[in-house]
Protein backbone atom coordinates (compact mmCIF):
# COMPACT_ATOMS: atom_id res chain seq x y z
CA UNK A 1 0.00 0.00 0.00
CA UNK A 2 2.96 2.61 0.80
CA UNK A 3 4.43 1.41 -2.57
CA UNK A 4 1.34 2.51 -4.26
CA UNK A 5 1.01 5.51 -2.83
CA UNK A 6 4.34 6.64 -3.23
CA UNK A 7 4.43 5.73 -7.13
CA UNK A 8 0.88 8.14 -6.90
CA UNK A 9 2.41 10.69 -5.12
CA UNK A 10 5.29 10.30 -7.45
CA UNK A 11 3.48 10.56 -10.63
CA UNK A 12 1.47 13.33 -9.27
CA UNK A 13 4.79 15.32 -8.70
CA UNK A 14 5.93 14.23 -11.86
CA UNK A 15 2.87 15.67 -14.04
CA UNK A 16 3.03 18.50 -11.95
CA UNK A 17 6.77 19.03 -12.51
CA UNK A 18 7.15 18.05 -16.31
CA UNK A 19 6.36 21.32 -17.72
CA UNK A 20 8.93 23.88 -17.22
CA UNK A 21 9.18 27.56 -19.16
CA UNK A 22 10.80 26.04 -22.24
CA UNK A 23 6.91 23.84 -22.45
CA UNK A 24 5.31 26.59 -21.76
CA UNK A 25 6.67 29.08 -24.18
CA UNK A 26 7.06 26.75 -27.03
CA UNK A 27 4.16 24.64 -26.93
CA UNK A 28 1.80 27.88 -26.78
CA UNK A 29 3.22 29.56 -29.22
CA UNK A 30 3.48 26.40 -31.87
CA UNK A 31 -0.19 26.31 -31.42
CA UNK A 32 -0.67 30.27 -31.79
CA UNK A 33 1.42 29.82 -35.35
CA UNK A 34 0.59 26.57 -36.39
CA UNK A 35 -2.56 25.82 -35.13
CA UNK A 36 -3.40 21.86 -34.60
CA UNK A 37 -0.62 21.04 -37.07
CA UNK A 38 2.33 20.17 -34.65
CA UNK A 39 0.36 18.10 -32.23
CA UNK A 40 2.35 15.08 -33.91
CA UNK A 41 6.02 15.99 -32.16
CA UNK A 42 4.81 15.94 -28.56
CA UNK A 43 4.35 12.47 -28.47
CA UNK A 44 7.72 11.74 -30.23
CA UNK A 45 9.42 14.19 -27.39
CA UNK A 46 7.20 12.71 -24.44
CA UNK A 47 8.37 8.94 -25.74
CA UNK A 48 12.15 10.23 -26.27
CA UNK A 49 12.02 11.22 -22.57
CA UNK A 50 10.14 8.64 -21.44
CA UNK A 51 13.00 5.86 -22.92
CA UNK A 52 16.29 7.65 -21.92
CA UNK A 53 14.83 8.46 -18.11
CA UNK A 54 13.65 4.95 -17.86
CA UNK A 55 17.20 3.78 -18.91
CA UNK A 56 19.14 6.16 -16.55
CA UNK A 57 17.22 5.48 -13.75
CA UNK A 58 17.42 1.71 -14.36
CA UNK A 59 21.35 2.66 -14.58
CA UNK A 60 21.31 4.45 -11.35
CA UNK A 61 19.54 1.30 -9.63
CA UNK A 62 21.53 -1.39 -10.97
CA UNK A 63 24.62 0.35 -10.77
CA UNK A 64 24.54 2.89 -8.27
CA UNK A 65 25.64 5.91 -10.49
CA UNK A 66 24.22 8.51 -12.30
CA UNK A 67 24.54 9.90 -15.44
CA UNK A 68 27.83 12.46 -15.35
CA UNK A 69 29.51 9.46 -12.61
CA UNK A 70 28.89 7.26 -16.20
CA UNK A 71 30.08 9.61 -18.86
CA UNK A 72 33.21 10.15 -16.99
CA UNK A 73 34.33 6.70 -16.84
CA UNK A 74 32.56 5.52 -20.19
CA UNK A 75 33.61 8.47 -22.42
CA UNK A 76 36.87 9.73 -20.96
CA UNK A 77 38.17 12.52 -19.01
CA UNK A 78 38.44 15.26 -22.19
CA UNK A 79 34.90 14.29 -23.79
CA UNK A 80 33.19 14.04 -20.43
CA UNK A 81 34.94 17.56 -19.46
CA UNK A 82 33.21 18.85 -23.02
CA UNK A 83 29.81 16.99 -22.03
CA UNK A 84 30.46 18.87 -18.70
CA UNK A 85 31.02 22.55 -20.11
CA UNK A 86 28.46 22.52 -22.73
CA UNK A 87 25.65 20.46 -20.08
CA UNK A 88 26.62 23.66 -17.21
CA UNK A 89 26.27 26.31 -19.87
CA UNK A 90 22.51 24.97 -21.18
CA UNK A 91 21.76 24.94 -17.36
CA UNK A 92 22.52 27.87 -16.81
CA UNK A 93 21.00 29.32 -19.29
CA UNK A 94 17.64 27.49 -18.08
CA UNK A 95 18.05 28.36 -14.80
CA UNK A 96 18.17 32.04 -15.85
CA UNK A 97 14.95 31.67 -17.85
CA UNK A 98 13.18 29.72 -14.84
CA UNK A 99 14.49 32.40 -12.33
CA UNK A 100 12.91 35.26 -14.50
CA UNK A 101 9.77 33.27 -15.42
CA UNK A 102 9.67 32.71 -11.33
CA UNK A 103 9.74 36.46 -11.16
CA UNK A 104 7.49 37.52 -14.27
CA UNK A 105 4.85 35.21 -12.34
CA UNK A 106 5.26 36.59 -8.71
CA UNK A 107 4.77 39.99 -10.56
CA UNK A 108 1.52 39.14 -12.26
CA UNK A 109 -0.10 37.83 -9.02
CA UNK A 110 1.27 40.93 -6.44
CA UNK A 111 1.77 44.12 -8.16
CA UNK A 112 5.61 44.32 -7.06
CA UNK A 113 8.51 45.73 -9.37
CA UNK A 114 10.40 42.95 -11.26
CA UNK A 115 13.31 44.29 -10.20
CA UNK A 116 12.55 43.87 -7.02
CA UNK A 117 11.02 40.05 -6.85
CA UNK A 118 14.35 38.92 -8.65
CA UNK A 119 16.58 38.91 -5.80
CA UNK A 120 13.49 37.71 -3.61
CA UNK A 121 13.26 34.65 -6.05
CA UNK A 122 16.77 33.86 -5.87
CA UNK A 123 17.12 34.02 -1.99
CA UNK A 124 13.58 32.50 -1.30
CA UNK A 125 13.87 29.34 -3.76
CA UNK A 126 17.82 28.98 -2.00
CA UNK A 127 16.23 28.94 1.31
CA UNK A 128 13.68 26.29 0.36
CA UNK A 129 16.62 24.10 -1.31
CA UNK A 130 18.79 24.67 2.13
CA UNK A 131 15.72 23.95 4.67
CA UNK A 132 13.33 21.62 2.71
CA UNK A 133 13.95 17.55 2.14
CA UNK A 134 14.11 16.95 -1.61
CA UNK A 135 11.11 14.45 -1.26
CA UNK A 136 8.97 17.60 -0.02
CA UNK A 137 10.61 19.90 -2.73
CA UNK A 138 9.55 17.73 -5.52
CA UNK A 139 5.77 17.25 -3.98
CA UNK A 140 5.24 21.16 -3.41
CA UNK A 141 6.26 22.26 -6.83
CA UNK A 142 4.58 18.84 -8.21
CA UNK A 143 0.96 19.62 -6.40
CA UNK A 144 1.33 23.50 -7.11
CA UNK A 145 2.12 22.58 -10.94
CA UNK A 146 -0.96 20.78 -11.23
CA UNK A 147 -2.71 24.05 -10.98
CA UNK A 148 -1.68 24.16 -14.88
CA UNK A 149 -4.52 20.95 -15.31
CA UNK A 150 -6.86 24.71 -15.81
CA UNK A 151 -5.23 24.64 -19.25
CA UNK A 152 -6.68 21.42 -19.80
CA UNK A 153 -9.99 22.71 -18.81
CA UNK A 154 -9.84 25.28 -20.87
CA UNK A 155 -8.47 23.52 -23.86
CA UNK A 156 -11.81 21.35 -24.03
CA UNK A 157 -14.10 24.09 -22.73
CA UNK A 158 -12.74 26.01 -25.88
CA UNK A 159 -14.29 23.48 -28.04
CA UNK A 160 -11.61 23.06 -30.03
CA UNK A 161 -12.04 21.68 -33.84
CA UNK A 162 -11.65 17.29 -32.86
CA UNK A 163 -11.42 16.13 -35.97
CA UNK A 164 -7.99 18.65 -37.09
CA UNK A 165 -6.76 18.11 -33.86
CA UNK A 166 -6.90 14.89 -34.54
CA UNK A 167 -5.18 15.38 -37.99
CA UNK A 168 -2.72 17.13 -36.35
CA UNK A 169 -1.04 13.73 -34.68
CA UNK A 170 0.00 12.83 -38.55
CA UNK A 171 3.53 13.76 -39.15
CA UNK A 172 3.30 16.22 -41.54
CA UNK A 173 5.37 19.37 -42.95
CA UNK A 174 3.89 22.40 -43.47
CA UNK A 175 3.31 24.27 -46.83
CA UNK A 176 3.60 27.66 -45.50
CA UNK A 177 6.75 28.27 -43.65
CA UNK A 178 8.70 25.40 -43.54
CA UNK A 179 11.56 26.37 -42.03
CA UNK A 180 9.75 28.15 -39.11
CA UNK A 181 7.92 24.94 -38.92
CA UNK A 182 10.53 22.91 -38.72
CA UNK A 183 12.72 25.06 -35.31
CA UNK A 184 9.29 24.67 -33.59
CA UNK A 185 9.75 20.65 -34.23
CA UNK A 186 13.17 21.29 -32.86
CA UNK A 187 11.97 23.37 -29.87
CA UNK A 188 9.22 21.57 -29.19
CA UNK A 189 11.56 18.53 -28.83
CA UNK A 190 14.32 20.13 -26.94
CA UNK A 191 11.92 21.63 -24.65
CA UNK A 192 10.20 17.76 -24.10
CA UNK A 193 14.22 16.40 -23.93
CA UNK A 194 15.72 18.92 -22.37
CA UNK A 195 18.80 17.10 -20.79
CA UNK A 196 18.66 18.36 -17.38
CA UNK A 197 15.66 16.43 -16.85
CA UNK A 198 17.43 13.11 -17.39
CA UNK A 199 20.47 14.64 -15.03
CA UNK A 200 17.84 15.01 -12.04
CA UNK A 201 15.50 11.87 -12.50
CA UNK A 202 19.10 9.58 -12.65
CA UNK A 203 20.48 11.45 -9.52
CA UNK A 204 17.05 11.61 -7.51
CA UNK A 205 16.91 7.95 -8.11
CA UNK A 206 20.14 7.68 -6.29
CA UNK A 207 18.93 10.10 -3.59
CA UNK A 208 15.97 7.93 -3.08
CA UNK A 209 18.63 4.59 -3.16
CA UNK A 210 16.84 2.77 -5.74
CA UNK A 211 18.07 -0.58 -5.78
CA UNK A 212 17.37 -3.20 -8.66
CA UNK A 213 14.07 -3.85 -7.04
CA UNK A 214 12.38 -0.66 -8.14
CA UNK A 215 13.52 -1.09 -11.36
CA UNK A 216 9.49 -1.19 -11.95
CA UNK A 217 8.67 1.88 -9.95
CA UNK A 218 11.13 3.65 -12.01
CA UNK A 219 9.34 2.45 -15.46
CA UNK A 220 5.84 3.42 -14.15
CA UNK A 221 7.50 6.76 -13.04
CA UNK A 222 8.83 7.35 -16.12
CA UNK A 223 6.06 5.93 -18.16
CA UNK A 224 2.74 7.69 -16.59
CA UNK A 225 4.20 10.18 -15.19
CA UNK A 226 6.23 11.91 -18.09
CA UNK A 227 3.13 10.67 -20.23
CA UNK A 228 0.54 12.54 -18.32
CA UNK A 229 2.67 15.39 -18.37
CA UNK A 230 2.57 15.63 -22.17
CA UNK A 231 -0.66 15.83 -21.94
CA UNK A 232 -0.19 19.06 -20.64
CA UNK A 233 1.88 20.06 -23.15
CA UNK A 234 -1.15 18.98 -25.68
CA UNK A 235 -3.65 21.42 -23.89
CA UNK A 236 -0.80 24.14 -24.06
CA UNK A 237 -0.73 24.07 -27.70
CA UNK A 238 -4.08 23.62 -28.15
CA UNK A 239 -5.02 26.44 -25.62
CA UNK A 240 -2.40 28.43 -28.47
CA UNK A 241 -4.30 27.69 -31.17
CA UNK A 242 -8.06 28.08 -30.50
CA UNK A 243 -7.23 31.56 -28.52
CA UNK A 244 -4.24 33.02 -29.69
CA UNK A 245 -4.31 31.68 -32.95
CA UNK A 246 -7.96 32.53 -33.54
CA UNK A 247 -7.08 36.37 -32.40
CA UNK A 248 -4.07 36.83 -34.32
CA UNK A 249 -1.82 37.03 -31.56
CA UNK A 250 1.78 36.01 -31.04
CA UNK A 251 2.51 35.39 -27.10
CA UNK A 252 5.33 36.97 -26.59
CA UNK A 253 5.28 37.11 -22.50
CA UNK A 254 4.76 34.70 -20.00
CA UNK A 255 1.55 36.48 -18.86
CA UNK A 256 -0.08 36.30 -22.27
CA UNK A 257 0.17 32.17 -21.79
CA UNK A 258 -1.82 32.36 -18.96
CA UNK A 259 -4.23 34.69 -20.64
CA UNK A 260 -5.48 32.29 -22.80
CA UNK A 261 -7.30 30.65 -19.93
CA UNK A 262 -9.34 33.65 -19.16
CA UNK A 263 -11.32 33.26 -22.74
CA UNK A 264 -13.32 29.64 -21.39
CA UNK A 265 -12.56 30.19 -17.37
CA UNK A 266 -12.61 33.89 -16.19
CA UNK A 267 -10.62 35.63 -13.63
CA UNK A 268 -10.12 31.76 -11.27
CA UNK A 269 -9.27 30.10 -14.76
CA UNK A 270 -6.34 33.12 -14.84
CA UNK A 271 -5.34 32.83 -11.47
CA UNK A 272 -5.01 28.78 -11.69
CA UNK A 273 -2.87 29.37 -14.62
CA UNK A 274 -0.57 32.15 -13.09
CA UNK A 275 -0.20 29.70 -9.66
CA UNK A 276 0.43 26.62 -11.76
CA UNK A 277 3.27 28.30 -13.89
CA UNK A 278 4.61 29.79 -10.75
CA UNK A 279 4.95 26.52 -9.10
CA UNK A 280 5.83 24.62 -12.41
CA UNK A 281 8.59 26.96 -13.26
CA UNK A 282 9.63 27.49 -9.73
CA UNK A 283 10.32 23.88 -9.28
CA UNK A 284 12.22 23.47 -12.89
CA UNK A 285 14.52 25.99 -11.44
CA UNK A 286 15.45 23.73 -8.87
CA UNK A 287 15.61 20.60 -10.87
CA UNK A 288 17.68 22.96 -12.94
CA UNK A 289 20.14 24.03 -10.37
CA UNK A 290 20.53 20.62 -8.60
CA UNK A 291 21.10 19.11 -11.88
CA UNK A 292 23.62 21.85 -12.68
CA UNK A 293 25.22 21.06 -9.20
CA UNK A 294 24.97 17.19 -9.77
CA UNK A 295 26.65 16.72 -13.16
CA UNK A 296 29.99 18.92 -11.58
CA UNK A 297 29.89 17.15 -8.45
CA UNK A 298 29.77 13.90 -10.05
CA UNK A 299 32.02 14.53 -12.79
CA UNK A 300 35.04 15.66 -10.02
CA UNK A 301 34.02 13.13 -7.79
CA UNK A 302 33.31 14.65 -4.89
CA UNK A 303 30.57 14.63 -2.56
CA UNK A 304 26.84 15.25 -3.41
CA UNK A 305 23.33 14.98 -2.41
CA UNK A 306 20.26 16.35 -0.72
CA UNK A 307 20.56 13.63 1.86
CA UNK A 308 23.59 15.12 3.18
CA UNK A 309 23.17 18.17 5.43
CA UNK A 310 24.30 21.36 3.31
CA UNK A 311 27.64 21.25 5.25
CA UNK A 312 28.11 17.46 4.50
CA UNK A 313 28.65 18.06 0.79
CA UNK A 314 30.18 21.58 0.87
CA UNK A 315 31.75 21.91 -2.50
CA UNK A 316 28.22 20.72 -3.96
CA UNK A 317 26.49 23.14 -1.90
CA UNK A 318 28.85 25.96 -2.77
CA UNK A 319 27.93 24.69 -6.27
CA UNK A 320 24.57 25.13 -6.32
CA UNK A 321 24.86 28.16 -4.44
CA UNK A 322 27.04 29.83 -7.36
CA UNK A 323 24.71 28.68 -9.99
CA UNK A 324 21.94 30.50 -8.15
CA UNK A 325 23.97 33.71 -8.32
CA UNK A 326 25.76 33.46 -11.73
CA UNK A 327 22.09 32.64 -12.74
CA UNK A 328 20.33 35.75 -11.52
CA UNK A 329 23.74 38.16 -12.60
CA UNK A 330 22.43 37.09 -16.00
CA UNK A 331 18.54 37.55 -15.32
CA UNK A 332 19.49 40.82 -13.59
CA UNK A 333 20.62 42.82 -17.09
CA UNK A 334 17.32 42.70 -18.03
CA UNK A 335 17.35 40.20 -20.88
CA UNK A 336 13.81 38.45 -21.49
CA UNK A 337 13.37 35.63 -19.76
CA UNK A 338 11.14 34.80 -22.41
CA UNK A 339 14.17 35.31 -25.07
CA UNK A 340 16.48 33.44 -23.38
CA UNK A 341 14.49 30.48 -22.97
CA UNK A 342 14.10 30.03 -26.73
CA UNK A 343 17.80 30.33 -26.79
CA UNK A 344 18.39 28.01 -23.62
CA UNK A 345 15.56 25.09 -25.68
CA UNK A 346 17.88 25.54 -28.87
CA UNK A 347 21.32 25.03 -27.33
CA UNK A 348 19.92 22.36 -25.15
CA UNK A 349 19.12 20.60 -28.10
CA UNK A 350 22.66 21.20 -29.21
CA UNK A 351 23.74 19.53 -26.49
CA UNK A 352 21.11 16.29 -26.55
CA UNK A 353 23.58 14.04 -28.40
CA UNK A 354 25.92 14.90 -25.64
CA UNK A 355 23.59 13.64 -22.90
CA UNK A 356 22.14 10.68 -24.42
CA UNK A 357 24.67 9.12 -26.70
CA UNK A 358 26.95 7.93 -22.95
CA UNK A 359 23.52 6.86 -21.48
CA UNK A 360 22.42 4.23 -24.07
CA UNK A 361 26.36 2.76 -23.73
CA UNK A 362 25.98 2.54 -19.98
CA UNK A 363 22.80 0.81 -20.33
CA UNK A 364 23.80 -1.70 -22.81
CA UNK A 365 27.31 -2.17 -20.42
CA UNK A 366 27.25 -5.51 -19.33
CA UNK A 367 29.81 -4.42 -16.77
CA UNK A 368 27.52 -1.98 -14.92
CA UNK A 369 24.26 -3.43 -15.44
CA UNK A 370 24.29 -7.22 -15.86
CA UNK A 371 21.19 -8.94 -16.18
CA UNK A 372 19.64 -5.35 -16.30
CA UNK A 373 20.99 -4.21 -19.63
CA UNK A 374 18.90 -3.14 -22.20
CA UNK A 375 16.26 -5.38 -24.24
CA UNK A 376 15.56 -5.47 -27.45
CA UNK A 377 13.07 -2.49 -27.31
CA UNK A 378 15.09 -0.44 -25.22
CA UNK A 379 17.66 -0.77 -27.76
CA UNK A 380 15.70 -0.15 -31.10
CA UNK A 381 13.77 2.77 -29.84
CA UNK A 382 17.37 4.44 -28.34
CA UNK A 383 19.05 4.31 -31.38
CA UNK A 384 15.97 5.93 -33.22
CA UNK A 385 15.87 8.79 -31.17
CA UNK A 386 19.73 8.90 -30.98
CA UNK A 387 19.76 9.24 -35.23
CA UNK A 388 16.85 11.78 -34.43
CA UNK A 389 18.78 13.76 -32.10
CA UNK A 390 21.50 14.34 -34.17
CA UNK A 391 19.72 15.14 -36.75
CA UNK A 392 18.26 17.91 -33.93
CA UNK A 393 21.79 18.89 -32.56
CA UNK A 394 22.80 19.61 -36.18
CA UNK A 395 20.23 21.43 -37.74
CA UNK A 396 18.77 23.36 -34.25
CA UNK A 397 21.30 26.63 -34.84
CA UNK A 398 20.73 26.93 -38.51
CA UNK A 399 17.28 26.58 -38.48
CA UNK A 400 17.59 29.34 -34.93
CA UNK A 401 19.43 31.54 -37.68
CA UNK A 402 17.49 31.19 -41.06
CA UNK A 403 14.08 32.09 -38.57
CA UNK A 404 15.37 34.87 -36.72
CA UNK A 405 15.05 33.16 -33.46
CA UNK A 406 11.58 31.96 -34.72
CA UNK A 407 10.72 35.67 -35.47
CA UNK A 408 10.55 34.52 -38.86
CA UNK B 1 17.14 49.08 -14.83
CA UNK B 2 13.57 48.98 -16.24
CA UNK B 3 15.86 51.74 -18.40
CA UNK B 4 18.49 48.91 -19.04
CA UNK B 5 15.22 46.41 -20.18
CA UNK B 6 14.23 49.07 -22.74
CA UNK B 7 17.28 49.61 -23.93
CA UNK B 8 18.34 45.85 -24.20
CA UNK B 9 14.82 45.13 -25.79
CA UNK B 10 15.58 48.14 -28.74
CA UNK B 11 19.17 46.82 -29.25
CA UNK B 12 17.59 43.68 -30.25
CA UNK B 13 14.55 44.67 -31.99
CA UNK B 14 17.15 47.03 -34.22
CA UNK B 15 19.79 44.48 -34.43
CA UNK B 16 17.53 41.48 -35.55
CA UNK B 17 15.61 43.50 -38.08
CA UNK B 18 18.55 45.54 -39.37
CA UNK B 19 19.51 48.94 -40.12
CA UNK B 20 17.03 49.64 -43.14
CA UNK B 21 13.29 48.48 -42.73
CA UNK B 22 12.59 46.52 -46.07
CA UNK B 23 9.32 45.57 -47.37
CA UNK B 24 9.79 42.29 -45.36
CA UNK B 25 10.63 44.14 -41.84
CA UNK B 26 7.21 46.34 -42.04
CA UNK B 27 5.40 42.97 -42.98
CA UNK B 28 6.86 41.39 -40.07
CA UNK B 29 6.32 44.57 -37.76
CA UNK B 30 3.10 45.10 -38.65
CA UNK B 31 1.71 42.04 -38.05
CA UNK B 32 3.79 42.56 -34.53
CA UNK B 33 2.21 45.96 -33.95
CA UNK B 34 -1.48 44.28 -35.12
CA UNK B 35 -0.86 41.18 -32.21
CA UNK B 36 -0.10 43.50 -29.47
CA UNK B 37 -3.44 45.15 -30.57
CA UNK B 38 -5.31 42.10 -30.42
CA UNK B 39 -3.29 41.02 -27.40
CA UNK B 40 -4.29 44.06 -25.81
CA UNK B 41 -8.33 43.69 -26.94
CA UNK B 42 -8.30 40.57 -25.09
CA UNK B 43 -6.79 41.99 -21.75
CA UNK B 44 -8.74 45.36 -22.18
CA UNK B 45 -12.37 43.09 -22.82
CA UNK B 46 -11.45 40.96 -20.15
CA UNK B 47 -10.76 44.25 -17.57
CA UNK B 48 -13.57 45.56 -18.72
CA UNK B 49 -15.81 42.54 -17.55
CA UNK B 50 -14.42 42.20 -14.48
CA UNK B 51 -12.36 39.33 -15.06
CA UNK B 52 -8.89 40.00 -14.84
CA UNK B 53 -6.57 40.06 -11.04
CA UNK B 54 -6.13 43.76 -10.39
CA UNK B 55 -2.41 43.39 -10.67
CA UNK B 56 -2.47 41.22 -13.78
CA UNK B 57 -4.24 43.87 -15.95
CA UNK B 58 -1.93 46.67 -14.68
CA UNK B 59 1.87 44.35 -15.45
CA UNK B 60 0.50 42.61 -18.54
CA UNK B 61 -0.77 46.37 -19.68
CA UNK B 62 2.82 47.27 -18.86
CA UNK B 63 4.77 44.90 -20.58
CA UNK B 64 2.69 45.58 -23.60
CA UNK B 65 3.19 49.13 -23.62
CA UNK B 66 6.67 48.88 -23.04
CA UNK B 67 6.91 46.67 -26.26
CA UNK B 68 4.96 48.94 -28.53
CA UNK B 69 7.19 52.23 -27.54
CA UNK B 70 10.08 50.10 -28.39
CA UNK B 71 8.22 49.43 -31.86
CA UNK B 72 7.52 53.29 -32.21
CA UNK B 73 10.77 54.11 -31.54
CA UNK B 74 12.61 51.69 -34.31
CA UNK B 75 10.27 52.53 -36.68
CA UNK B 76 10.25 56.20 -36.26
CA UNK B 77 14.29 56.32 -36.19
CA UNK B 78 15.14 53.51 -38.65
CA UNK B 79 16.23 54.28 -41.85
CA UNK B 80 13.23 52.48 -44.78
CA UNK B 81 14.00 51.56 -48.02
CA UNK B 82 12.66 53.44 -50.91
CA UNK B 83 9.07 54.40 -51.59
CA UNK B 84 8.21 52.70 -47.98
CA UNK B 85 9.36 55.61 -45.67
CA UNK B 86 5.76 56.93 -45.34
CA UNK B 87 4.00 53.76 -44.60
CA UNK B 88 7.19 52.92 -42.14
CA UNK B 89 6.25 56.30 -40.37
CA UNK B 90 2.49 55.71 -40.21
CA UNK B 91 3.37 52.40 -38.88
CA UNK B 92 5.55 54.01 -35.71
CA UNK B 93 2.40 56.64 -35.30
CA UNK B 94 0.02 53.25 -34.99
CA UNK B 95 2.52 51.93 -32.68
CA UNK B 96 2.94 55.38 -30.45
CA UNK B 97 -0.89 56.04 -30.53
CA UNK B 98 -0.98 51.89 -28.54
CA UNK B 99 1.59 52.77 -26.09
CA UNK B 100 0.13 55.96 -25.07
CA UNK B 101 -3.61 53.20 -25.11
CA UNK B 102 -1.70 50.89 -23.06
CA UNK B 103 -0.15 53.55 -20.85
CA UNK B 104 -4.03 54.36 -20.02
CA UNK B 105 -4.78 50.80 -19.17
CA UNK B 106 -1.89 50.20 -17.21
CA UNK B 107 -2.90 53.82 -15.02
CA UNK B 108 -6.50 53.09 -14.43
CA UNK B 109 -6.43 48.68 -14.62
CA UNK B 110 -9.94 48.97 -12.09
CA UNK B 111 -11.47 51.39 -14.25
CA UNK B 112 -13.74 49.18 -16.25
CA UNK B 113 -15.68 52.17 -18.86
CA UNK B 114 -11.74 53.14 -19.55
CA UNK B 115 -10.94 49.53 -20.28
CA UNK B 116 -14.52 48.91 -22.22
CA UNK B 117 -13.26 52.18 -24.59
CA UNK B 118 -9.65 51.02 -25.04
CA UNK B 119 -10.97 47.69 -25.73
CA UNK B 120 -13.18 49.11 -28.85
CA UNK B 121 -10.41 51.07 -30.00
CA UNK B 122 -7.42 48.07 -29.91
CA UNK B 123 -9.65 45.91 -31.41
CA UNK B 124 -10.60 48.10 -34.29
CA UNK B 125 -6.74 49.33 -34.63
CA UNK B 126 -5.47 45.76 -34.66
CA UNK B 127 -8.29 44.18 -37.04
CA UNK B 128 -9.10 41.98 -34.63
CA UNK B 129 -11.91 38.92 -35.14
Amino acid sequence: MSKLLNLALGILAAIGGFVDIGDLVFNTAAGATFGYQLMWVIPIGVVGIIVYSEMCGRVAAVSGKAVFDAVRERVGFKAGLFALISSELVNLLTLAAEIGGVAIALQLLSGLDYVVLLPLTVVGLAVVVWTTQLDWIERIFGYGGLCLLVFAVAAVKLGPPWVKVGNGFIPHLAQNNPWLYLYFVVGLLGAAMTPYEVYFYSSGGIEDRWTPKDIGLNRANAIVGYGLGGFLSLALMITGAAVFLKHGINPEHLGTIALGTEEPLGKIGLLLALVGILFAVGGASIDTVFSGAYNLAQFFGWEWGRYRHPAGAPRFTLTWLVLFVAAFAIVVTGVDPVMLTEYAVIFSAVALPLTYIPILLVANDPEYMRANRNGRLANVLGLVYLVMIMVIAITAIPLMLITNVGQN
Amino acid sequence: MRYAAVVAAALVLTGCNGGTVDRHALTNDAATIDSINCESWLLARADARGRLPRFYAREQAEELQIQAANFADALAHRRAATGLEQRVRARARDAGTLSTQLHILHAYPTDHAIAKRLARQFKQAGNCS
